[in-house]
């Protein structure tokens, strides 16, 4: 286990938050065009996540355990929100029997 | 720090209250709660005081606005006594949930911690998400409910993002931490990043250009006391945060800059788009938009005295609007659910003191003299020409006018003899909380002291 830590330790923050933006990117990208609406809840967990990876990698870096906890905040939201969509998508479906987000667009001005 | 644990509790209590399935003791219940928040918020009221150790502050702007939220939602719930009388099923759940949004409005005003900012938006929106949908038997409520969904979630994660970037660089969640730091290095770029990202999801939820495109959709959509819900207090609550948000320090050039051309924007596309509807809650969704930009006007001055101009222009707007809201809900229900302007027509044969505080109410809107809109207006010009921004106000002057267009278009519309005029239904409460606003409305005008 040791060895495996202490290579953890080794990769710079510059890495973590390269990967973070590109996590972050993929999951913007997907959320604006992908057309089917749980493909872009997923993308929307995959935003998420990578703002977890930055502050726990921000966390690490500074010593500060303020970062850890705000995670924990992140997941718990995030969770109640995921919740929250799912029922609206549930109720989507029983309207237009679809999840395709070009359904939506009957109101319009 | 009572009324937050009050307004806590009190959404819980309604739930419970819903098994008992006797519909009219929640109204009752849910106004008394609030009326003792506020009255616990207001003799709470102590400068400088911090909790939670340091993450909420519970200073005079917190305490007003605070009050004046509480007291909207009060006016609202008043009317819900007769909106959801015709409702069978799930009335709890609505005031359950709009006191849990309330209570994220509360934090909003009184955060002094990113964390706390962060959950404050979250409380205040994701019941907003379920309310939206209210109507859940109607297509529009749930495209409503789901459009909102997406957005807010979006602009949630471009605002994480801009945490994580503002923690990354200074290691400290805590506004005043954060503002020494960067005052010792004003233009780190992650910093600068960490801020726009944030700034940009605030936009999202005040709702202006170019992030305004959800509100139309949504207003239209959600039940119309939602909608009243949305337009007033969920406002004010953002801009309170966004207040404090750009208070914790110097606002950056590039962060001002940016915020300017939003705020010209917000300004320009409000006012004109809303000449074009013939639909009246998307043409309040866009005179919304419209008095957000004005709004902005008063953020962006930044100074130490913004937010008094804040809050009594968000309370007289809420005012305002509410009042016009409850007219509209009236009318539609003699129409038969159409929500065009042409419904308004014939009010002043009907119910002529309807008519005229509906006049009274469009008139503040659109910030005619004598009526507290103007006085609002004026003081967001005079913060801005002191900031040093006259081109923008005098541009907004100018918007301003183009803004008493679209809300003369529906005083006439009152006015107009039809052909039929049908009486319209009004309870005495709801007679009551309209006259109120439409008075209310007058009374700032006149004693601006009154509200500080």
């Amino acid at each position: 286990m040791e060895p495996v830590v202490t290579a953890i330790r080794q990769v710079p923050l510059e890495h973590y938050v390269a990967l973070s933006f590109i996590l972050f990117s993929i999951g913007l990208t997907g959320a604006l065009f992908r057309r089917n609406t749980i493909i872009i809840l997923m993308c929307l967990e995959l935003m998420f996540n990578s703002v977890n990876l930055l502050l726990t990698a921000f966390s690490a870096h500074h010593s500060d355990p303020g970062g850890q906890v705000f995670v924990f905040f992140t997941m718990l939201v995030a969770a109640a929100e995921v919740t929250v969509g799912l029922a609206i998508l549930v109720m989507m479906k029983r309207n237009v029997d679809s999840v395709d987000i070009n359904q939506l667009n009957r109101l319009k001005g | 720090m009572s009324a937050l644990i009050l307004t806590s509790v009190l959404g819980v209590v309604l739930l419970y209250l819903g098994l008992s399935g006797n519909k009219s003791i929640l109204a009752p219940t849910a106004i008394v709660g609030l009326v003792a928040a506020g009255v616990m918020s207001w003799t709470g009221w102590n400068p400088g005081l911090m909790e939670f150790p340091t993450m909420l502050k519970f200073d005079q702007m917190s305490t007003l606005f605070n009050c004046a939220m509480i007291a909207v939602t009060v006016l609202l719930f008043l009317f819900g006594i007769d909106y959801y009388r015709r409702m069978e099923e799930n009335v709890a759940e609505h005031y359950a949930l709009m006191v849990f949004s309330l209570t994220g409005a509360l934090i909003l005003t009184s955060y002094t911690n990113l964390l706390m900012l962060f959950l404050g938006i979250e409380i205040l929106s994701i019941p907003l998400y379920i309310l939206a949908g209210g109507k859940k038997r109607s297509y529009r409520s749930s495209e409503a409910s789901f459009k909102y969904f997406l957005l807010g979630s979006f602009a949630t994660a471009f605002f994480l993002m801009g945490i994580a970037l503002i923690y990354g660089v200074t290691a400290s969640f805590d506004l005043a931490v954060i503002g020494q730091k960067v005052q010792a290095a004003p233009n780190n770029v992650l910093f600068l990043l960490g801020a726009f990202f944030v700034s940009i999801a605030l936009s999202f939820k005040v709702g202006a250009v170019p992030f305004h495109f959800w509100s139309p959709d949504v207003y239209e959509g959600a039940p119309t006391l939602v909608t009243a819900f949305m337009a007033t207090v969920v406002k004010t609550a953002a801009f309170a945060g966004f207040y404090r948000f750009l208070q914790m320090t110097a606002m950056p050039p590039a962060l001002s800059d940016t915020l300017l051309v939003i705020t010209i924007l917000t300004l320009f596309l409000g006012n004109v788009v809303a000449m074009r509807q013939s639909q009246f809650k998307r043409l309040m969704a866009y005179s919304s938009i419209a008095h957000t930009g004005f709004l902005l006007m008063a953020v962006l001055a930044n100074s130490a005295m913004s937010w008094s101009t804040l809050f009594y222009y968000t309370f007289t707007y809420a005012l305002a609007t509410v009042g016009l809201f409850i007219v509209l809900t009236l009318a539609k229900r003699a129409a038969n659910g159409n929500e065009a302007i042409v419904i308004f027509r014939g009010l002043f044969r009907a119910n002529p003191w309807l008519a005229l505080v509906t006049m009274l109410l469009l008139l503040s809107l659109a910030g005619i003299p004598l009526t507290a809109g103007f006085v609002a207006k004026y003081q967001v010009f005079m913060l801005a020409i002191g900031a040093g921004f006259i081109k923008t106000a005098v541009f907004a002057v100018f918007m301003a006018l183009v803004g008493i267009y679209y809300y003369v278009l529906v005083i006439r519309e009152a006015f107009t003899p039809a052909e039929e005029t049908p009486v319209l239904v009004v309870s005495p409460i709801n007679w009551l909380v309209v006259s109120a606003c439409g008075v209310a409305v007058v009374a700032f005008a006149l004693w601006p002291v009154l509200v500080g």
